[in-house]
């Protein structure tokens, strides 16, 4: 939409998983400060492309670009690049030997270089923020789901990536911590974060998606307007699927 | 086992058999009741053979009222001690570093680790003690009867230990790795600062455990002529005449080391596991 560099932009990515094609040329291009929400059925490769984007995963053809530069294969020029996209996977994967502080810290003081006063600041202010400030010197396995998740969205936070990758944040959580979630989400799209959010969670997708992604069998169907999207799918695929997570 | 103390809510023993039912318990305790009285009757056996043999005779047991006995013993368990504590400390070191070199992703070191940490494993520690004692010297590499005993014993450790670490290491969620890589720290970091830090919290127990078989291991010092416990052991029979009488009274001994050591891995294993436990018990507010 703008004509701006994208920040994430995928050109004709190919990826098999042995006989398994999970991403089938897949191009995909990613604005500033744009929130695209990728969904579909499970087994259509949305986790595989938002883990490719920070090499997770790696991919068998096509290109990744960064602000216009290539994702780095290895090395030191690939850490660097992941430090500027943030990622939240669906089971939180905080540092269970590592207190919520340490957590949010050790980014900014390893990767960074931050003195640890400062990175501390930085971390209690994020905490705050996700509103889990009060556990700070706790360590992970003491918080519920909700409020893990929320640390790990502190912990990439801090890193001030220039982009966020969600990979189907509320999945793994109870019903009654989604929206604790997904509120800090919505807060950080207001703010105008860059964020790919690979989701189950439609009404999310309406409120504050600028862009869906419809994937099945690892490749894009359709994408459009999340109101477009939802009231008018084009695709008979689209339609199937929309209807299959309805009708309750 | 000492995987008990891991865990807080559900205990192996829970988890492993279901609970007896009323035939199951009759059956339990006339299994119990048997196996006591035949217990009961070969310890009986034991002692009327010792009486009939006159094992039991004041001579061969007299001596063990002297101070000298007991300070003799307790200076080759000192010995013993000083080889199993080097050893240990030496075979941690180096098997962390095989781990590390075998999962290091470059192939040639990892090849190499594998190959050594194999071989390790798979070699006798009298064979390596034989090395140290016989051929190596012969390149004129002048080494005491303590290194000599304390380098294959902690060699011979260090094989298992470096299995140990990597048991640990792969015990790791990959998700533990992943988030750290994905915050932008490089693999070697992340090995460093998140992923052994768990993994050998989760090998303790195993790690200490596995002391118990370098403290046997030193039994075979008797091959350099190190004072161990069990050495100077073999000096009293000698000086006494008293074989039985002295290896009963050192079983006993490396028995109560042994006991000292595994309860030490309980303990420990309790300590560490707190933080997994509490997952189950502390629900936040």
């Amino acid at each position: 939409m703008s004509e701006q560099t994208p920040i994430i932009e995928l050109r004709h990515v190919d990826k098999h998983f042995g006989e398994l094609h999970v991403l089938k040329d897949v191009s995909l291009s990613v604005g500033k400060g744009e929130v695209v929400v990728v969904i579909g059925p499970s087994g259509s490769g949305k986790s595989t492309l938002c883990r490719a984007i920070n090499r997770l995963e790696t991919i068998d053809s096509g290109e990744i670009i960064i602000e216009g530069q290539p994702l780095p294969e290895e090395g030191r020029e690939l850490a660097a690049m992941r430090a500027e996209l943030g990622m939240v996977f669906q089971s939180f994967n905080l540092f269970a030997h590592m207190s919520i502080l340490q957590n949010v810290t050790i980014g900014p003081t390893e990767v960074l270089g931050l003195p640890k006063a400062e990175a501390e600041e930085r971390a209690m202010e994020l905490l705050e923020r996700v509103g889990v400030a009060s556990q700070a010197h706790k360590v992970p396995a003491q918080l519920s789901g909700g409020q893990q998740q929320r640390v790990a969205i502190a912990r990439s936070l801090a890193m001030r990536p220039k982009a966020m990758l969600f990979d189907e944040p509320t999945s793994a959580l109870d019903p009654e911590m989604i929206n604790e979630v997904l509120d800090v989400m919505v807060d950080l799209a207001r703010r105008g974060m860059t964020m790919i959010v690979v989701t189950h969670e439609m009404n999310f997708a309406r409120r504050v998606a600028d862009r869906v992604v419809f994937m099945a069998d690892g490749a894009i169907v359709e994408e459009g307007a999340p109101d477009e999207f939802f009231d008018h799918p084009t695709t008979q695929r689209a339609r199937d699927f929309l209807d299959s997570i309805k009708g309750h | 086992m000492s995987a008990q103390a891991t865990s807080g809510a559900v205990s192996i023993r829970d988890a492993l058999y279901e609970t007896p039912g009323p035939k199951t318990r009759v059956k339990i305790r006339i299994g119990t009741a048997v196996s006591a009285v035949a217990v009961a009757m070969l310890l009986a056996f034991v002692v009327h053979q010792f009486w009939a043999t006159g094992q039991l005779d004041p001579r061969y047991w007299m001596f063990f009222t002297q101070m000298s006995t007991w300070s003799y013993l307790f200076a080759g368990l000192r010995g013993t001690l000083a080889v199993a504590l080097t050893a240990g400390a030496i075979a941690l070191v180096l098997g962390l570093a095989l781990m590390l070199g075998r999962t290091s992703g470059i192939r040639p070191l990892a090849a190499l680790c594998r190959v050594v940490t194999d071989f390790f494993r798979g070699v006798p520690s009298l064979l390596l003690i034989y090395f140290f004692f016989l051929v190596v010297p012969q390149y004129g590499i002048k080494m005491s009867s303590f290194w000599m005993i304390t380098l294959p014993v902690a060699l011979a450790a260090s094989g298992v230990l470096a299995e140990v670490f990597r048991a640990g290491v792969n015990a790791v969620p990959r998700g533990q790795t992943e988030a750290a890589l994905a915050l932008g720290m490089r693999p070697f970091r992340v090995k460093l600062k998140i992923v052994l830090p768990q993994a050998i919290r989760y090998v303790i127990p195993s790690l200490i455990s596995q002391l118990v078989v370098v403290v046997k291991d030193t039994t075979v010092a008797y091959v350099v002529s190190y004072p161990d416990m069990l050495q100077n052991a073999r000096v009293l029979i000698t000086n006494y005449d008293a074989l039985v009488s002295t290896y009963l009274v050192v079983a006993v001994i490396y028995i109560l080391l042994n006991y000292a050591i595994n309860q030490l891995s309980v303990y420990v294993a309790r300590r560490s596991g707190t933080r997994v436990v509490s997952r189950y018990s502390t629900n936040p507010a």
